[in-house]
């Protein structure tokens, strides 16, 4: 059973539509999320968590109806929205204090080798901590309840490369150990590169990819060379031409790569793919 | 629901809340609209939501496991609690005031049992009109108060005015004297109190389940 299906979601704002959004992540996987800034990321986790109101479609965590049960589906999972942000003048034990509350599967030794882990002082209030620690305590909070699934929105953004590398480990052994699977949107792609089992990509409000990370960034080639090498009929088909003093660069579909003769033509990384998708 | 309520509590009370508890001891005061003492209470309230604005309250709250009416209810919750636990505080302070000054209050209602049926009744419109009001964005606080304290007041001068005007209404419940009627005005104001933050409950949470956080 999928721990999160997300069928045919539709939001609409004046100004954004979030169109016929479909995806399923699969238990025991990490699953990115990316997609540029204001390309509807957010609004998908808000609508999935039901904090805001889809017009359409279903979701189902763990062959359960959100709405109807989402009682017992928050129970089970865990979300963080970026750092924590919340009651700034109260101290880390207490926010724990009040948050265990609510998880009949919290964990206090767990959380007590988070704390540790990460340097967190429980005493120290939310305000005295840098934004790297804050969103380190939303993660501790998060992690200790053994949730079946976790939905992060940009959680390792504002962290620095060690704390980014640790948190990828955290990821992958909470996925190894306890078969949870995370969800997690970002626009840092190069940890995807690094963990990630699945891929969802998402533009201007509609999924454009969803599906294993090694097929999709094998189904894409980087290319680049002198300008004067690259025939027209290729040249059509480059996504996200880039043009210089005579060099271009791009990105080409995995099938459209064979004509590229005497080009230099290497393995995409997500990244190139994203921003030459997003370059048009 | 407990969960929720000592979250409340422990993060989102103001400290104010706790404060204006202790402003029943204006009863004291032997010349002074009581109502009055009791609208600092819904200052205390005020200035947890607004405070929820500063501390990410709703935020924090909706992403735990429960559902938005139960937000609503624990806040109602917390909200009634200051209220009556302000009330029963004023309550000593009122029978000391009949004791040692036995004279009328001059400047409105004398601390009987019916200024507190009266005091419910103000506390009931301030609840139905800020709370669903509120609700309606999840972080507006000036416009609600400001609403809510002018219906507030609107009814305690007008139920002020009727007493004063009304002569047998006025020896019974204007009065540091015991009366049978001011036992009926409480009653009524507790009823009244039950019925008003049963819609304000109704109203809030259709609210805040509508609203896209």
């Amino acid at each position: 059973m999928d721990a999160l299906t997300v069928s045919h979601l539709e939001k609409r704002y004046p100004s954004f539509h979030l169109r016929d959004v479909s995806f399923r992540v699969q238990p025991g996987r990490i699953m990115g999320f990316i997609g540029r800034n204001g390309a509807g990321k957010t609004t998908t986790l808000k609508s999935i968590l039901n904090l805001v109101h889809p017009d359409g479609g279903a979701v189902q965590f763990f062959g359960l109806d959100m709405p109807a049960h989402e009682f017992a589906i928050k129970q089970r999972t865990a979300c963080i929205f970026g750092a924590a942000n919340y009651y700034p003048q109260s101290a880390l034990k207490t926010i724990a204090a009040v948050y265990r509350r609510f998880y009949p599967t919290w964990d206090e030794p767990l959380y007590q080798s988070y704390l540790q882990r990460f340097g967190l002082d429980p005493n120290k209030k939310i305000r005295q901590l840098s934004q790297g620690m804050s969103i380190k305590f939303a993660l501790t909070l998060a992690l200790s309840h053994h949730a079946e699934l976790l939905i992060l929105d940009e959680p390792t953004s504002g962290l620095d490369p060690v704390s980014r590398d640790e948190l990828l480990h955290i990821f992958e052994d909470i996925v190894d150990r306890e078969g949870a699977s995370i969800f997690f949107s970002t626009h840092i792609t190069s940890d995807l590169d690094k963990n990630a089992d699945d891929i969802t990509y998402i533009q201007n409000g509609q999924i454009i990819a969803s599906g294993e990370k090694d097929a999709f960034v094998a189904s894409y080639r980087k290319v680049e060379g002198r300008s004067e090498d690259l025939p027209p009929a290729l040249k059509e088909r480059i996504i996200g031409l880039h043009e210089r003093k005579g060099e271009f660069s791009g990105l080409l579909r995995a099938a459209d790569a064979a004509g590229a003769n005497g080009l230099a033509v290497t393995p995409a990384d997500l990244e190139s793919i994203m921003v030459c998708t997003e370059r048009g | 629901m407990l969960n929720l309520l000592y979250k409340e509590w422990k993060l989102a009370v103001h400290p104010t809340g706790y404060i204006f508890l202790s402003m029943g001891a204006m009863l004291l005061i032997p010349n002074y609209p009581y109502a009055v003492v009791f609208f600092y209470q819904t200052l205390g309230i005020f200035f947890t939501f607004m405070n929820g604005g500063a501390t990410n309250d709703v935020f924090f709250t909706t992403l735990l496991p429960v559902r938005k009416r139960d937000v609503v209810q624990a806040r109602l919750f917390t909200v009634i609690a200051l209220e009556v636990l302000q009330i029963l505080l004023a309550v000593p302070f009122a029978v000391l005031r009949c004791q040692i000054s036995p004279t009328q209050n001059l400047a409105g209602m004398d601390a009987n049992a019916a200024l507190f049926g009266l005091v419910l009744v103000m506390f009931g419109v301030f609840n139905v009109v800020f709370l669903p009001l509120f609700y309606r964005s999840g972080y507006k606080t000036g416009t609600p108060y400001l609403l809510a304290v002018l219906a507030m007041t609107v009814v305690v001068v007008a139920a002020e005015a009727v007493i004063q005007l009304t002569p047998a209404l006025k020896q019974t419940l204007d009065t540091t004297a015991y009366h049978p009627l001011q036992m009926a005005v409480l009653a009524a104001g507790v009823l009244l109190y039950a019925v008003l933050n049963l819609a304000a409950y109704r109203l809030s949470a259709r609210s805040f389940e509508r609203l896209d956080l």
